[in-house]
């Protein structure tokens, strides 16, 4: 540039802000060369799924300048279209997220302030900030957003991280952006609330929550009548004190604006009915994961709800033949409740619960594992794809512009290589507010005949040289997995000079190895899964962090000598 | 057209009343006939091959030869003895979280919002013939949480289900070491004995202004008034001054005992129990003329340094002042043999048959305001009955079976092995391995041994 500089005329200089002018209104990403050359789109002859239940096959879809131009089979293909063959090609309105942090990035911990032994502490070390936004939080180069959308999530409602009233929930685009704000879809949609205390200071858990959520409330009506009084007419009355967190409320208590409550837990979900008939808001339970016995009381409250897409690993039975008739019985009873799990999402269904679907606490790669899983525990393909599209859109009330592929709704789909519920198919394209993003499929290299996918378990025995590329950055190990009488077992040494790991859930099918195992992370039991194929001696996966919504490359190479 | 109109009136009413009995017949109510038993009915004595007859939930006839109605199951009692359910008025059993403990006034928390259902202590007290706790809140805080009376109703996994429909509030203070510790390390108030007053003293001085603004508020007639401050912890305060909530104090000593009585005298609150009080025996006259109860341990003491001056006396020196006193557990275990720990005040004390088990039953259920409806056999009052195989004072009684508003709740005869109503799938299955000292020890080898079966069978 400064060579540049040297040698040019005044006539540059003048002509060079110019040039960047036209970067700015054409398109962002210009000098990496991937901004697209238009943004019309045309999928042909392929199978579109509109809505649950609703599919034209041999159809063709147009996404013009970020919505939906046309859907069907006799549409007219623009000029300036890129056209993408559809033959063998699904495509399914784009998933919306219930509830979750994706794109949020978690704050710094507030330090603990001194004198915090009051009835009242500092709002913000209390974790009462309801004022606060999620869009102070979103960060355009957030893994999440790239996690979710390659797992077919295009519309998230995210909330912001935080203790017990972290702030206001927004609806985004999961979309690649230079700035946060071009992510916002829909802004300041909720109250988003939790049963967390804050730590040694009030409220510090469950007792002090439900109180100061009874207290604030109220006080915010009263606050706001006032309010209202003296707007009326101010002369004479004393003037209505300004309190943000106390202002907050007031579009909650007029029901302008719901409450979505993160209740994991039956005993959460009931607090959260308690407070919401007392007070009278309207209510959301997001992120529920034991919703089997709270179907009427659910109709009752007429609460809306996201179910966790967070399921328990599936127990495992011991495999001890010694194993005595209590410990069977004991295994029974735990295999039971991992059912109740399940197939409360099709309960639900029965007992005429619309529920969306949250991802809060899911890792990306585990997400088609995780549907694959309800689907074979009695969920219909047509209730999930609804609870992905259509009834998650008509909850947050968004459905005039997706939730379904129309002409006018908003370019969000996903395309796959196959019905979208199949095991073996996998994302091809997903499309976002009109962007394309295009993923590789992972073939199956036996094809290819020089290298093979390998099967039998004697593939995967023996010492490996692991490298994973953390944020934290890479680390190298051995792992060495072993075979005893057909049970596959592993290790893999310390990472950051920690003990060995055990490698659980340790699977290996049609050249495909997944394992997961924890560590300690400051005493926090942090879990990693691993999921990728097998050629010959090498291991390509992928490491994901559920717990902060992370993922990153895991690769491992044999040690033959051994 | 009238007839139309009238038949659409009562559709209406039909409906309504359905919906009504839908949302009213939450919690279960049985029918049960539980004959030729001794019934130890506590306000009536002890009434010998006598029947007892369950109707929705109430007792509704005690007497000799009544006849089952149709339908009715009946209850063999032939050599049994029957007794109200025990009420035991301090429990920290089916509670999510016990402390608010980081302020040291929290009026305004309530144990109501933690219930836990699943807790399978639940079905251990009721294994031990408990049918009613006060599930309190801990005890780290001058004035900390109300309390929830609870009906052991277990199996639900609903929370509300598991409430004392209609019983008082209950609120938890708390004095002496548990507070003070608190202030200490925190460098905040209190940090003595005289804190604790003090504190006591200015949040009811405080309680007093508020509900002073509050009156003035309401019979302000004009119509651009403002409200003053709400705060749930002063409301929760006025109500307490009221008399609308029941105070259940933890306390050891005398003096503070003593101190607290002066300063509900001073702020006009009448309706007072100490909890533990192991040093009530010192004031016993004092409570009784002030009206305060008491709810102690049988002999459990010297655990820190306030309650090493305690007698096992103490129940029965309460009971013969006139004190309202009952014995609790304060414990997941003890709970399960509290007619054990009512039989020691006959050992300790003398205490009649009736005084004893009175502290386990009616007297409890004084203190929490609901001995209208359980706490003795008589008619007219919940179903909430344990049938004992031997004498509950004596040590060999095992409770059969447990009801609670005439449902059965534990049945000795079909208890099953795993209770749990809730269990975590991801949980780990621990293999509980009993250790066997004799086969470790080599040292008693060969010796002769007397059976332990044997021993304690009373064969």
């Amino acid at each position: 540039m400064k060579l540049l500089l040297r040698k040019t005329t005044f006539r540059l200089l003048t002509l060079l802000p110019m040039l960047f002018l036209s970067f700015g209104v054409l398109a962002q990403s210009d000098p990496t060369g991937k901004s697209p050359a238009t943004r019309t789109y045309a999928i042909t002859n392929a199978t579109i799924v509109q809505a649950p239940g609703k599919v034209i096959e041999g159809a063709t879809i147009i996404f013009n300048n970020g919505l939906i131009s046309s859907v069907g089979a006799n549409t007219t293909i623009p000029d300036n279209a890129e056209v993408i063959d559809g033959t063998d090609l699904f495509i399914y309105p784009g998933f919306i997220d219930g509830m979750s942090y994706t794109g949020a990035d978690r704050p710094e911990q507030m330090k603990r302030p001194e004198g915090l032994f009051t009835p009242n502490p500092p709002n913000d070390y209390a974790g009462i900030t309801p004022e606060l936004q999620v869009t102070q939080q979103l960060k355009v180069d957030e893994k999440s957003i790239d996690a979710m959308r390659k797992a077919g999530f295009t519309i998230s409602h995210s909330v912001p991280y935080g203790r017990m009233l972290p702030g206001s929930g927004s609806i985004i685009t999961l979309k690649d952006a230079t700035h946060p704000d071009e992510l916002i879809l829909s802004e300041d949609v909720s109250m988003y609330t939790q049963f967390v205390g804050a730590p040694g200071a009030y409220p510090g858990n469950t007792l002090g929550i439900m109180a100061k959520w009874r207290d604030l409330y109220r006080n915010a009506e009263y606050s706001k009548q006032h309010f209202e009084m003296y707007a009326s007419n101010p002369a004479g009355m004393e003037r209505p004190t300004r309190d943000r967190t106390l202002e907050a409320f007031f579009p909650v208590v007029s029901k302008q604006k719901p409450v979505f409550y993160n209740a994991s837990s039956s005993l959460e979900a009931r607090r959260a009915i308690r407070l919401q008939k007392e007070l009278g808001f309207n209510l959301v339970l997001g992120n529920l994961k034991e919703g089997w016995d709270l179907s009427s009381a659910i109709k009752e409250s007429n609460a809306k709800v996201f179910l966790s897409l967070d399921l328990p690993k599936e127990p495992k039975a011991s495999k001890d033949k010694k194993k005595t008739d209590e410990v069977k019985q004991l295994e029974e009873r735990r295999l039971e409740f991992y059912k109740k799990y399940l197939n409360q999402f099709s309960d639900m269904e029965k007992a005429g619960i619309k529920y969306g679907i949250s991802t809060m606490e899911t890792s990306g790669s585990k997400i088609k594992d995780n549907f694959l899983t309800l689907l074979e525990n009695g969920l219909s393909e047509d209730a999930l794809l609804a609870s992905l599209t259509i009834n998650a859109a008509q909850l947050l009330g968004i459905d005039n512009i997706a939730g379904t592929l129309e002409s006018g709704k908003l370019a969000n789909a996903v395309i796959t290589n196959g019905p979208i519920f199949d095991k073996k198919s996998q994302i091809k394209y997903v499309f976002v507010d009109g962007d394309k993003y295009e993923y590789d499929l992972k073939e199956k290299k036996a094809a290819n005949g020089s290298k093979t996918n390998a099967t039998g378990i004697n593939a995967i025995v023996g010492t490996w040289e692991y490298t994973v590329s953390s944020p934290q950055g890479v680390e190298t190990g051995t792992m060495t997995i072993t075979n005893e009488n057909g049970e596959l077992a592993g290790t893999l040494s310390g990472m950051q000079g920690g003990p060995d790991n055990d490698l659980n859930n340790l699977t290996f099918l049609d050249g495909s190895l997944s394992f997961d195992f924890s560590f300690d992370g400051g005493g926090q039991s942090i879990e990693i899964v691993v999921v990728g194929t097998v050629t010959d001696n090498e291991f390509d996966a992928e490491a994901s962090v559920a717990a902060f919504n992370i993922s990153f490359p895991f690769t491992a190479t044999k040690d033959e000598a051994k | 057209m009238k007839g139309l109109n009238m038949n659409k009136i009562s559709l209406i009413t039909v409906l309504f009343l359905l919906v009504a009995t839908v949302t009213q017949a939450q919690v279960k109510k049985g029918d049960v006939l539980i004959k030729n038993g001794t019934l130890l009915t506590i306000t009536n004595g002890t009434l010998e091959n006598t029947d007892i007859l369950v109707q929705n939930g109430k007792i509704s006839k005690i007497g000799k030869n009544i006849k089952a109605p149709k339908g009715v199951d009946v209850i063999d009692a032939t050599g049994q003895f029957v007794m109200p359910g025990i009420i035991d008025a301090h429990s920290h059993i089916a509670g999510t979280s016990i402390n608010e403990g980081t302020s040291q006034v929290t009026a305004e928390v309530s144990m109501e919002d933690v219930v836990n259902p699943f807790d399978v202590s639940i079905y251990r007290a009721l294994a031990g013939g408990v049918t009613t706790i006060n599930l309190m809140h801990g005890s780290a805080n001058v004035i900390g949480g109300r309390n929830e009376t609870l009906k052991l109703r277990y199996g639900t996994t609903n929370p509300d289900d598991l409430r004392f429909e209609d019983a008082p509030r209950t609120i938890k203070f708390a004095l002496g070491e548990n507070p003070t510790r608190g202030g200490r390390s925190r460098g905040i108030q209190p940090q003595s004995r005289m804190g604790v007053e003090a504190m006591l003293r200015n949040s009811f001085s405080e309680a007093l202004v508020y509900k002073k603004a509050w009156d003035d508020y309401r019979s302000d007639k004009s119509k651009r008034k403002v409200t003053p401050k709400y705060s749930l912890r002063m409301e929760t305060l006025v109500d307490i001054l009221e008399g609308k909530i029941l105070v259940h104090c933890h306390s050891y000593r005398a003096d503070e005992i003593y101190m607290l009585m002066k300063v509900f005298s001073d702020f006009g609150i009448k309706k007072l129990t100490f909890q533990h009080a192991n040093e009530a025996y010192k004031v016993a006259p004092e409570l009784a003329a002030f009206g305060a109860s008491a709810s102690v341990f049988a002999d459990w003491w010297a655990y820190k340094l306030e309650v090493y001056y305690s007698t096992a006396y103490n129940a029965a020196i309460l009971t013969k002042n006139g004190v309202t006193t009952s014995i609790n557990s304060d414990s997941g275990e003890l709970i399960r043999h509290l007619f054990h720990e009512a039989a020691k005040t006959q050992k300790y004390g003398n205490l009649s048959d009736s005084e004893a088990l009175a502290l386990i039953t009616l007297n409890p259920a004084k203190q929490l305001g609901i001995d209208d409806r359980v706490g003795s056999l008589e008619k007219g009052k919940d179903a909430d009955i344990t049938i004992f195989d031997k004498h509950p004072l004596s040590t060999y009684a095992i409770p059969q079976m447990t009801f609670v508003d005439g449902v059965k709740y534990f049945d000795k005869a079909t208890d099953a092995k795993d209770q749990r109503i809730f269990v975590n799938p991801e949980s780990s299955i621990d293999v509980v391995q009993i250790f066997d000292r004799e086969e470790q020890h080599q040292c008693m080898q060969d010796a002769e041994m007397v059976d332990f079966n044997v021993l304690f069978n009373n064969k």
